[in-house]
């Protein structure tokens, strides 16, 4: 074990190259061809580069955190930097918008709310796990270790006692609530996905002449907290990605660095979340493929096994890579999961809305396996099944030893439209 | 409602109300009728020799699916869109099966699935797109395959 861990340390260690200065080395010369490149992952520090790491996460959490990158986040009331809290163990999700943190967590500073001129709004959020609802609020919020720093977001508390003792009942509960740290699976979340805003980008939300029922992000006005009333929120009312609001050149989209893992995992890992695309020395696409996705979306198409499936996407938010495979049996102690007798090598070929293909390999090893070393809070070989029949899902896993570019709509970067994925 | 065999057919509804309701999970098609005369949105019903499909798109464009049985009985639902439609009403008597299983099972905020001998659910979605099915498994039709649940 000792020596897999240090075989592991030598490993992130020879990666951990600064990049500053552009350009890889690997030794070449004589009849031997080179080794392929080093994946270069970006020091941390200003002006761009936020430590990332994949960890056990928070206490206290009803299952402890597999697959989740986190960095600290600083919030300050709007114009003071001394009424400030860093809040660690915020997941990093390029599958969602918006910077979200549980009341919970948010011990040591009061934010001012969010209003719609004349009330408080707050807002109920649903992910595909579960529902979050609580009050919205402005901060400064700043990246600690990179300082990149954007003033006046809104921001989403989540959990906040007042609001949650009176959920409005279109916010339903169908899934199970989210709105305790234990049960969210962090402090918060820092939703960095191919969006602007999370409900609509380019008008209200939701979208007229739609009622609010059976929608994703459902915002409400609340003269009081238990009489908060649905309402149409503006774009700038929403809740915007707060990448777009760093200072300009380093706002049009992230990369998320990991390095490579061990096949039967690792207890941390540590890496960066790059700012801006194409923008600096340390953040160019070099030789990364680009895929467009679709534009309202956000979908690729991942061929795997002879089919097409149309619903793919990169997400460092999932913490397996999801896919439909007969072949492979799910995991009895849990669904989510697959547990082959073996591990299995498996390969696709994804593509965007352009020509341009690019091929995914990735490991299926059985789940039950790797859980089973309890120490362990991250797995390059976890997959797990899809419900979506069109779904493909590359999530966390498939990031270790990738560095995947996530460009945000409306940036031409690097001479290609966002919203797109590279790697 | 009679069953048409393999050819499918069409029948575009379309009527308008307030908030749409659904026939839940194991309960009577027969309800989904009573229910038109509040739905907003389309209604569409598509009939194979095995089962029938009613399709109900909601005004906020969520498309929600009902899997009948040739007994009439709600045996599979499903929904793709900008939302996810409330669960309480969608799985009905099955609701307290899921939400004790979800509470117990490991998933991510894009992906969830819950197995049960009598409840199978998946839902997953990412930015602002939503899918997700459930069946009761000892409710599907004879020569049904679940990955006509979509």
């Amino acid at each position: 074990m000792r020596k897999f861990v240090a075989l592991a340390l030598a490993l992130i260690q020879l990666v951990f190259v600064a990049a500053c200065g552009g350009g890889g080395g690997y030794g070449g010369g004589g009849g031997t061809p080179p080794p392929p490149p080093v994946q270069m992952i970006a020091t941390p520090g200003p002006p761009n580069v936020e430590s990332l790491k994949v960890d056990v996460g928070p206490p206290g959490l009803t299952f402890p955190a597999v697959n989740t990158a986190f960095v600290s986040v600083t919030v300050c009331v709007p114009g003071s930097k001394t009424m400030c809290q860093t809040i660690d163990h915020i997941e990093v999700d390029t599958g969602s918008v918006g910077l979200r943190i549980l009341s919970e967590a948010l011990t040591s500073v009061t934010l001012p709310p969010e209003t719609d001129g004349t009330n408080p709004l707050a807002e109920c959020v649903q992910f595909a796990d579960g529902t979050s609802y609580g009050s919205l609020h402005v901060a400064d919020i700043t990246l600690p270790v990179s300082g990149e720093a954007a003033a006046n977001v809104n921001v989403h508390i989540i959990g906040d006692p007042a609001y949650v003792a009176s959920i409005p009942s279109n916010c339903p509960p169908g899934l199970q609530r989210e709105d305790t740290v234990a049960s969210f699976g962090a402090n918060g979340i820092l939703g960095v996905g191919p969006f602007t805003d999370d409900c609509n980008s380019t008008g209200a939300c939701p979208l007229p002449p739609a009622p609010p029922l059976s929608q994703n992000f459902i915002y409400y006005s609340c003269p009081t907290p238990g009489t908060c009333a649905t309402t149409t929120a503006t774009v700038a009312q929403q809740l915007p990605n707060p990448v777009t609001l760093f200072p300009s050149p380093d706002n049009n989209g992230v990369i998320v660095e990991l390095p490579s893992v061990a096949s039967a995992g690792a207890t941390t890992v540590s890496g960066s979340l790059v700012f801006g695309i194409g923008t600096r020395t340390n953040n160019g696409l070099g030789t990364a493929t680009v895929l467009p996705e679709d534009p309202f979306t956000g979908f690729i198409t991942g061929t795997y096994k002879g089919t097409a499936y149309i619903d793919g996407y990169l997400d460092s938010g999932s913490n397996g890579n999801f896919f439909t495979d007969s072949s492979l049996t799910a995991c009895t102690s849990n669904p989510n999961f697959y547990c082959p007798a073996s591990t299995m090598s498996e390969t696709a070929t994804l593509r965007g809305t352009n020509a341009a293909t690019l091929t995914a390999n990735f490991s299926v090893a059985n789940a039950d396996m790797l859980f089973s070393n309890t120490s362990y809070t991250a797995f390059s070989n976890l997959g797990g099944t899809n419900g979506d029949a069109m779904g493909f899902d590359l999530g966390l896993p498939f990031f270790y030893g990738h560095n995947v570019f996530t460009a945000i709509e409306g940036n031409n970067v690097s001479g290609t439209m966002g919203p797109f994925f590279a790697y | 409602m009679k069953l048409i065999r393999p050819v499918v057919c069409s029948l575009v509804v379309a009527v308008t109300v307030a908030a749409p309701a659904f026939a839940a999970l194991g309960g009577d098609a027969t309800s989904v009728q009573a229910d038109l005369a509040r739905m907003k949105g389309a209604l569409r019903m598509t009939s194979t020799a095995v089962f029938t499909v009613h399709e109900i798109t909601t005004e906020s464009g969520v498309v929600v699916r009902e899997y009948v049985s040739p007994g009439d009985k709600v045996f599979a639902v499903s929904w793709r869109g900008p939302g996810i439609p409330d669960l309480r009403q969608m799985l009905g008597g099955y609701y307290g099966q899921f939400a004790q299983a979800a509470s117990t099972t490991r998933g991510n905020h894009h992906r969830l699935a819950i197995e049960r001998p009598g409840l199978v659910v998946q839902s997953s979605g990412h930015l602002r797109t939503f899918f997700g099915r459930a069946w009761a498994p000892d409710l599907l039709p004879q020569n049904f395959s679940v990955s006509d649940i979509n």
